[in-house]
């Protein structure tokens, strides 16, 4: 279990140290000046640009600067946004948590509904709940997420009038905010406006939970479908049929824990789709989120809004990545004997 | 019995909740307006984009004096009388007594508005030694461009609520710049407390006014959220919040109406009118409007130097269906620069037809046979005089590419395509200019005289003596007649020297839920929402 | 008891005959298969076949609906957008960049992983952990992420997202062809191989090749719907296909104003995407069950 742990966060600060090292070297490989891509500083004068130039010590060679880098993302001075004039920090931290909301509440859904949907599709194998739960299932697959947010938005929000298509909650009501999880503020302020924000807030969240929600359910669908068909074919299932159990004792105390285990890890990796999703849906009902952020920032070549916004979402996949594996490793007997840490 | 646990829990939870009181009464709480873009900064005085005027000027602030849409005669606001002198050179203003600036949690005033306030915001404009004439770039588009820095000789505080504004000479325009929705009152107070504790740069990002509306919040790319005033001078204001919904996509502020998400949208594309107008719970208000779109050229590059290459380009073009295409028919076809609703219109015989072999002949007679690769710059935002730039763009492209000349189309975010045009990064631009008062010079000075090209807001980078001699004399004069005359030939030099082909003027639109009320079209100007209240 | 058979002589088909007989029992992937082939040769031949050309504006026709509405126009089957343009002639020629290019970059992607994940897997240790972590940085990167940074540092357009979204797919299918490998490397006619005397290079291409490409192919079908995907996403965002290229979901962002005059402009765009990942998630899911049974057998 040492020699397992030791190796895992090896890999940690190796996979850091790259994308460190990757996002600095961006600022030798976006257009434009380097020390205004390192600083968002435009049109310093040049007393300026010498100050400039000894903080990110651009005298220096390349790996002087590296730490100096470094240095810098750890005080938590990660440049300024070419467009706003503010510190890209600052800007992740206020949107962030709206991402990790959305991304958090999608993969509660999707672990909701996919994870019954795929063990039912299992017991019931080529009979009709297989066949259907199969078929919704590789349409859901299939369909791309930004034509199934304006297909909801248009029967929903336009056509039936149920739901609002944008933004995190109704403008007219003001929420102050604490932590930027907008539903832990609502309760954190005790419900004002007669739980009509809280009800609100629900009601924003809907359309774009559904629909970031939609690719990791069909994903674990199959997966969690696939994983339990596996195990009933495994002999101590049969044996355990031959025993006597009944059907759900044999599903609940012994298929089930063995078949979600490497549906554990294959969340974890459903982590960097997700951020990806999240990020169209962000777009299409203008959640201000950091997904939503960073591609304004590329229309407006904003380069150190999008270096800052690589690094955070990056971590945050890194870290949710590494969690669901140490899950994983934990709850799995088997795989806290092997030494290399596998894919 | 899983089921009646959740359901008693469900209940439970209700229970806490606060009954509904009446702090969220649908009528008079608040109102919500989709803008299209971010304001770029909070003090009028500092920018000329309409898209932040129209959220920050009628709202936060007010001037001395105003123009009454109907009668163009001047009408008092925060000065309750003035005089001219004989000479035109001295303006007297006599202050109303008795108004408040804002309270907010940034800043309590402790009098009320006095003359030292109206100096010290019009000192600003002008004065090297202010202490706020270089705080955010010194930039002061609109009044650096009508030349007010060598207009005003000084401004004189005769008592508390007096004010003497003496001139080097007369300008007939001069009380009409006075009226612009850039001609805001400061609060010196605010401006004295900021420099105390070195925070000068908070005076144009959070503001203190004296206008019915005042500054809570800004979210970028989010919200702007304002606070009424309780002590608006003027009237009671009805709204106790207004919020304005930053959506920079034309066609989410049609869906936010059709799903009530706002109340009131800015400039619905022309496209959606129809949509919109089918609703029994949406009123769309049509006026007319002083404006002018335009294809302005870099005539500072090359080929754009060349008057027959700009010839050539302006009868390449068929606008006509251009009217159709990115209008809808609710346009006119521009036949001067001027829009015909201005007094100094004069009809252009030479405005230039499309005629693709003409234009041809042109650029062979400036030898670019073979033609040559151009930019044009589209707005990302709907106006007034360009409901859809990127279309017209497109458009234009294609009728281009039959004279062999090819267009690449370039877009960026709306303030930062304004600064890149002031820095004339660009070959050509499809921009316009929506009047801020009826006298004509409005539609000259501040766009296409060398002063213009000086502060970097003359689209077009001309900058012709003779044109400005035009104007000089149009604002010496107080003639209506000789005033007339002079315009009359400074629109024929435009269309002679086409720094700029005018296309159309556009009619103002504007969608509200049918609850909206005192929220009228005005045909120069920002919007006005200081009259705004729910039925 | 043994089966009952009538004739004497045994059954003794090729695999991928037996492969191609099972595939075919499977009626929803045959039709995605039909579905597929038809796309693929839109794609190559769309230029020749439209009807229009893809930039013919026909002022007097804007904004017609489809021909079998009242107002449509049987000249324009699929109806006109805002600018007078066929919307038939436009989707069919959005085939070759949507369709045409996903396979290019799943192909692209394919070769790439067999080629590093067959590297992978037959090094041992640290040379192994290397090419096998090698792109992992790139796992965590979201791949939309990776096209902006891609598009930042090259400039937006078509040929650019698709080096991003091959990027982006690669370290999945190194480490999916790297097990294949692996697991084939195991068995025992490779040790027999091994034995014989082949070197590590015939081992791969006449032992392991042969019995893993049918898997290569299923993994080419789930990359090929990936890109897809990821290629209209970005056309969407406006980040990948710049006008006047007509990449569906590209065309689908530039009608998007269009959505309560003219929906279809945007709905069809939207269903051919539609039809186009379901019709290769067909054939690659009919393919894995296949070669499942065929395993059972």
């Amino acid at each position: 279990m040492r020699e397992y742990l030791f190796r895992r966060i090896s890999l940690l600060l190796f996979m850091l140290l790259t994308l460190t090292a990757f996002t600095f070297s961006l600022n030798y490989l976006f257009p434009g000046d380097v020390l205004t891509n390192l600083s968002g500083q435009v049109n310093s004068s040049y007393a300026q640009s010498q100050v400039l130039a000894d903080k990110y010590q651009l005298e220096e060679n390349i790996i002087v600067q590296y730490g100096a880098f470094l240095g810098r993302i750890v005080d938590g001075d990660w440049g300024y946004s070419l467009s706003s004039g503010q510190p890209v920090f600052e800007h992740i931290l206020l949107l962030f948590p709206a991402t990790i909301e959305l991304c958090v509440y999608a993969l509660v859904v999707a672990i909701i509904f996919g994870i019954p949907s795929g063990v039912i599709a299992a017991v019931f194998h080529k009979r009709w709940p297989d066949r259907v739960i199969n078929s919704l299932t590789l349409m859901g697959f299939s369909i791309p997420i930004f034509w199934l947010a304006l297909l909801l938005i248009m029967v929903f929000c336009l056509g039936l009038g149920l739901f609002p298509m944008s933004g995190r909650i109704g403008l007219l009501y003001e929420i102050e905010p604490y932590s930027h999880f907008i539903l832990v503020d609502i309760i954190a302020q005790g419900f004002p406006y007669g739980g009509l924000a809280f009800i609100d807030a629900l009601k924003h969240l809907a359309l774009p939970t559904i629909v970031l929600a939609m690719y990791p359910t069909t994903v674990l669908i199959r997966f969690t479908r696939d994983s339990m068909l596996n195990v009933l074919e495994q002999n101590y299932i049969k044996t355990a049929r031959a025993k006597g159990l009944n059907r759900r004792q044999l599903i609940l105390h012994h298929a089930l824990r063995n078949a979600l285990l490497p549906v554990i890890k294959q969340i974890g990796l459903q982590f960097s789709t997700l951020l990806t999703l999240a990020m169209i849906t962000e777009v299409i009902f203008s959640w201000p989120g950091v997904g939503r952020w960073l591609i304004e920032s590329i229309y407006q070549r904003d380069y150190p809004a999008i270096q800052g916004g690589l690094l955070a979402v990056s971590v945050f996949v890194i870290f949710a990545n590494m969690f669901a594996e140490f899950s994983h490793t934990v709850l799995n007997p088997i795989s806290r004997n092997q030494a290399h840490g596998k894919i | 019995m899983r089921i009646l646990l959740l359901g008693t829990l469900c209940t439970l939870l209700l229970g806490c909740i606060d009954e509904p009181n009446a702090k969220l009464n649908e009528n008079n709480q608040g109102l919500v307006y989709c803008a299209e873009a971010n304001p770029m900064t909070f003090n009028p005085q500092v920018t000329t984009t309409g898209s932040t005027i129209d959220l920050i000027a009628n709202q936060l602030y007010d001037r001395l004096i105003s123009i009454d849409p109907d009668t163009a005669e001047f009408k008092p606001e925060l000065a309750e009388a003035w005089g001219v002198s004989d000479d035109g050179t001295t303006i007297t203003f006599y202050l109303r007594k008795g108004v408040q600036f804002h309270h907010t949690d940034y800043f309590t005033p402790s009098r009320k508005m006095t003359a030292d306030d109206v100096v010290f915001s019009f000192d600003r404009l002008f004065n090297v030694y202010n202490p706020y004439h270089f705080v955010g770039d010194a930039t002061y588009p609109y009044f650096q461009s009508v030349g007010v820095d060598q207009l005003i000789q000084e401004i004189v505080k005769v008592d508390e609520h007096t004010v003497q504004f003496k001139l080097f000479n007369a300008e007939s325009s001069f009380l009409s710049n006075l009226a612009t929705d850039f001609a805001v009152i400061t609060s010196k107070e605010y401006a004295d407390i900021l420099a105390a504790a070195e925070k000068k740069s908070q005076f144009d990002t959070k503001p203190i006014g004296t206008g019915p509306y005042k500054y809570k919040q800004y979210l970028r790319d989010n919200l702007v959220r304002y606070h009424k005033n309780e002590s608006y001078w003027k009237h009671p204001v009805a709204m106790s919040q207004l919020v304005f919904d930053i959506t920079t996509n034309n066609t989410s502020r049609i869906a936010k109406m059709l799903t009530k998400e706002c109340d009131i949208t800015a400039h619905p594309s022309a496209s959606q009118l129809a949509v919109l107008s089918k609703r029994a719970d949406i009123t769309v208000d049509k006026a007319e409007n002083l404006n002018i779109g335009y294809w302005a050229f870099n005539t500072e590059k090359e080929p754009f130097d060349n008057s027959l290459v700009r010839k050539a380009l302006a009868h390449s073009v068929d606008f006509n269906k251009i009217l159709q295409a990115v209008f809808y028919g609710n346009g006119q076809i521009a036949k001067s620069y001027l829009p015909p609703a201005s007094w100094a219109f004069a009809e252009q015989e030479s405005m230039p037809t499309y005629n693709p072999t003409l234009a041809r002949k042109y650029l062979d007679m400036a030898g670019y046979e073979e033609g040559f690769e151009m930019t044009i710059w589209a707005m990302p935002v709907s106006r007034i005089y360009n409901p859809n730039a990127r279309k017209m763009a497109e458009l234009i492209q294609s009728d281009l590419k039959q004279i062999g000349v090819t267009a690449k189309i370039v877009e960026y975010e709306w303030n930062t395509f304004i600064e890149r045009i002031g820095k004339h990064e660009h070959d050509s631009v499809l921009l316009g200019w929506v009047a801020d008062t009826p006298d004509p010079d409005n539609f000259f000075s501040p766009l296409l005289s060398c002063t213009a090209t000086f502060s970097d807001k003359n689209p077009a980078n001309w900058c012709n003596p003779e044109f400005d001699l035009l104007l000089t004399k149009a604002l010496d004069t107080t003639d209506i007649e000789e005033r007339k005359a002079f315009y009359a030939q400074a629109q024929a030099m435009i269309i002679d020297q086409l720094p700029l082909v005018p296309i159309a003027h556009g009619m103002r639109f504007q969608a509200s839920s049918k609850e909206v009320k005192g929220i009228d079209l005005k045909p120069f100007g920002g919007i006005s929402l200081a009259n705004a209240r729910k039925q | 008891m043994a089966k009952f058979k009538l004739f004497s002589e045994e059954s003794n088909r090729s695999p991928l005959s037996r492969l191609w007989k099972k595939f075919k029992a499977n009626h929803p992937a045959l039709v995605g298969l039909w579905i597929f082939i038809a796309l693929t040769l839109l794609a190559l031949f769309a230029p020749l076949i439209s009807p229009y050309s893809i930039n013919q504006q026909h002022a007097n026709a804007l904004l017609l609906p489809p021909s079998w509405h009242d107002a449509g126009d049987v000249r324009f089957i699929l109806g006109t957008d805002d600018l007078g343009r066929d919307i038939l002639s436009r989707l069919m020629n959005g085939a070759t960049f949507t369709f045409g290019l996903s396979i290019i970059a799943a192909l692209i992607t394919t070769a790439l992983g067999v080629i590093i994940g067959s590297l992978a897997g037959m090094s041992k240790g640290i040379r192994s952990s290397f090419f096998n972590h090698l792109l992992d940085i790139t796992l965590s990167i979201p791949s939309l992420l990776l096209a902006i940074i891609i598009i930042a540092i090259l400039g937006p357009g078509l040929l650019n997202t698709v080096w991003a979204i091959i990027l982006a797919l690669l370290p999945q299918y190194v480490h999916s062809i790297r097990n294949l490998v692996v697991e084939e490397l195991s068995k025992d006619y490779i040790s027999a191989f091994r034995l014989d005397g082949a070197s590590k290079w015939k081992i791969l291409v006449r032992g392991v090749f042969p019995n893993i490409y049918e898997h290569i192919v299923v993994i080419f079908t789930m990359a090929l719907s990936t890109a897809i995907l990821d290629i209209a996403a970005l056309g969407f965002l406006k980040l990948g296909a710049q006008p006047p290229t007509t990449e569906w979901g590209a065309i689908l962002a530039e009608n998007l104003g269009l959505i309560y005059l003219a929906p279809w402009t945007v709905g069809l765009p939207g269903v051919l995407l539609f039809i186009a990942v379901l019709s290769t998630n067909l054939v690659g899911d009919g393919l894995r069950q296949v070669l499942k049974d065929r395993k059972a057998d």
